[in-house]
């Protein structure tokens, strides 16, 4: 366990150090993001039972959205990151897998369900520069979101059935249209590849 | 306060001093309320947003209030409404115009079932049934809540516990099954598998009986009624021939968990939520089944075998007795007892559809209240009819956070009228009927 916890570590220094340093950055500043995901994803922090989503339904207000580099919000592309990326066939597969897979229960406009299931937009697990928390939370589902998840009525299963492009494909797409600044860098196999590796969050 | 102001001591000492005849008193104070009650209140214009059959008219008893479940209706009128996350409404509607002029909440913890028996408002948390002592007149109980059955399980997921009372005045309370399809660790995802779901069901998905006079019963002392079922929000007595007829709510995400048998529009129109008479030993065959909204053949889940056309031929599940479109949510169930409403309603159920979250590429639907007509032996005739529509505002709605209402409570008022509420906006509904009968 340790030692893949280590592994991963390695892995996720050389995959960043293969571009440039600010993802590196990323993963520092952002020592807790699912706390703050979590009492975002809740809307009311500290209360065991969700604020009535009916009134509200689930806009995530997302008090403490997660810390961003001045890098990391524009339109960027990754040419450093990965080999010619078309984003925009990304973008669309990702939109297609969205569709098939996430959008029934976080709605075609990620709404979400009220007391069922949490709407993303906006969500800070999205929001977060760094993908590794978002990578985790669709591989493993509603297990990593902890007791925040208690406020919705279904937990979200692993979706860990999808390749790693796949899921790349689908977290570039939600990055750039659930954020609350759109991302544009893309997510790549081999970061999904480290978070399928990984048992939990990132340390 | 008693009743309705014409009945109040003052003028009832009036009435004594014109009248000398005892028995003309008695009869002339029965024909004052009579006439109380038959005083129907104004509706409102545009019937509270709703699309009603001709003759039916509605008005707001209240509005803006906490997200609503389930509600029971008094025989003075009062009106005790579940609040999902926090404690019961009173509602009382003072001089007589329909509005709820008094509005008080009282107790804690949330849930959805709530019910008058002898005298008691027994209510459901979510892991427990409690009652109140009522005080004739008093709209708000004075006395702490007795605890009836306790340490019910909570997994959140379909954790509402719907319970009613039978014709042998026992409690039957339901238990539902945290769970899709009993899919294991997948559960409606991709490839869900089907685990044996055999001990599980020893404590879920079912109905348990219980006396409603003996403090403090758990689980494991009620008698369990019935099994296989997901969840079930809707129970009611059919006062024509005593029995119990409960909802149940159907799986979802069929073309999630196996798209290679389901498209998304397979799965936007299947599986059906269904109703079924509640017997001793009946198995509703979830979650090794389901019902074909279209063919009302009862076919294999996928996590189970199933391809979306093999058909389940054990022959131990009770086959359903009404069967409604996918994904509609039947939360409260309640038989039409008064005669303000026309002949056709007599003796036929109403129940609440919160409307669906899983049927896209289809708009979500089913955000209204229907009429199930039942024969003269008691049993449903198979059908159902669209009764009070359009809660959700939209007819094209894509997701259930933008429905303006969602149906949730259906009772039957002392005078007829039909109540509903609404777990979305808190609104309250009262039906009338001013066409010809």
């Amino acid at each position: 366990m340790r030692s893949l916890a280590c592994a991963s570590a390695v892995l996720l220094l050389a995959a960043c150090s293969k571009s440039e340093p600010p993802p590196v950055v990323a993963v520092a500043a952002a020592p807790t993001p699912p706390a703050k995901s979590g009492a975002a994803v809740a809307a009311a922090p500290g209360t065991e039972r969700p604020a009535a989503p009916a009134a509200a339904p689930v806009q995530t207000p997302a008090p403490a959205p997660a810390p961003r580099l001045p890098e990391a919000a524009p339109a960027k592309t990754a040419a450093s990151d990965a080999p010619k990326v078309d984003l925009a066939a990304l973008l669309k597969q990702g939109e297609k897998i969205y569709a098939d897979t996430c959008a029934t229960c976080h709605m075609a406009d990620g709404n979400g369900v009220p007391f069922m299931q949490p709407g993303i937009d906006k969500s800070a697990w999205i929001s977060n520069p760094d993908p590794q928390y978002l990578l985790s939370l669709i591989l493993r589902g509603a297990e990593v979101v902890g007791a925040a998840a208690d406020a919705y009525d279904n937990k979200m299963a692993p979706q860990d059935a999808l390749s790693d492009e796949q899921v790349a494909a689908v977290a570039t797409y939600v990055r750039h249209r659930f954020a609350a600044e759109p991302i544009a860098k893309p997510v790549t196999p081999a970061e999904v590849a480290i978070a399928r590796a990984r048992p939990g969050l990132p340390k | 306060m008693t009743g309705p102001p014409l009945a109040s001591p003052a003028f009832l000492a009036t009435l004594a001093a014109i009248m000398p005849k005892p028995h003309l008193l008695l009869s002339a104070t029965l024909l004052l309320v009579s006439a109380a009650f038959a005083a129907l209140p104004k509706p409102d214009a545009d019937n509270g947003g709703l699309i009603l059959p001709i003759g039916f008219h509605a008005l707001v008893v209240a509005d803006h209030l906490k997200p609503l479940r389930n509600l029971a209706v008094a025989d003075n009128g009062d009106l005790y409404i579940k609040t999902r996350q926090d404690g019961i409404y009173a509602l009382r509607d003072a001089d007589g115009d329909g509005r709820a002029e008094v509005v008080k909440e009282f107790g804690s913890g949330g849930g959805t079932g709530i019910a008058l028996h002898n005298g008691w408002l027994y209510e459901s948390t979510n892991d427990a049934v409690y009652r109140y002592k009522l005080t004739p007149g008093e709209l708000v109980p004075t006395g702490e809540p007795e605890r009836i059955v306790r340490d019910l399980p909570d997994e959140k997921q379909h954790n509402a516990k719907a319970f009613a009372f039978g014709a042998d005045g026992q409690l039957y309370v339901e238990v539902g099954s945290p769970s899709n399809a009993f899919g294991g660790k997948r559960d409606r995802a991709l490839g869900a598998k089907g685990e044996d779901p055999t001990e599980f069901l020893q404590t879920h998905g079912g109905y348990w009986r219980f006396d409603p006079d003996k403090p403090d019963q758990t689980q494991a002392t009620g008698f369990h009624v019935s099994t296989g079922h997901r969840h079930s929000t809707s129970i009611a007595l059919n006062p024509t021939n005593g029995r119990l007829f409960i909802c149940i709510h159907g799986r979802d995400q069929l073309n999630t968990v196996a798209p290679q048998f389901y498209t998304a529009l397979d799965n936007s129109q299947n599986p059906a939520e269904v109703m079924h008479l509640l017997r001793d030993g009946a198995n509703f065959g979830w979650p090794y089944t389901y019902v074909d909204a279209q063919t009302k053949e009862r076919k294999l889940n996928p996590e189970f075998g199933g391809d979306g056309k093999k058909v389940d031929d054990s022959g131990k599940f009770d086959a359903p007795l009404v069967v409604f479109p996918a994904h509609y949510s039947p939360m409260q169930l309640a038989f039409y007892t008064g005669t303000q409403f026309p002949e056709k309603f007599r003796g036929g159920a109403f129940l609440a559809f919160q409307g669906s979250w899983n049927r896209a590429p289809l708009p979500q639907a089913g955000y209204q209240v229907v009429y199930i007509p039942f024969d003269e032996k008691g049993m449903p005739k198979g059908s159902f009819e669209t009764f009070a529509d359009n809660f959700a505002g939209y007819t094209d709605l894509a997701s259930p956070g933008d429905a303006l209402h969602r149906p949730n409570g259906v009772a039957v008022g002392p005078d007829g009228s039909l109540y509903i509420t609404d777990s979305s906006r808190g609104r309250v509904w009262r039906i009338i009927y001013t066409g010809e009968k």
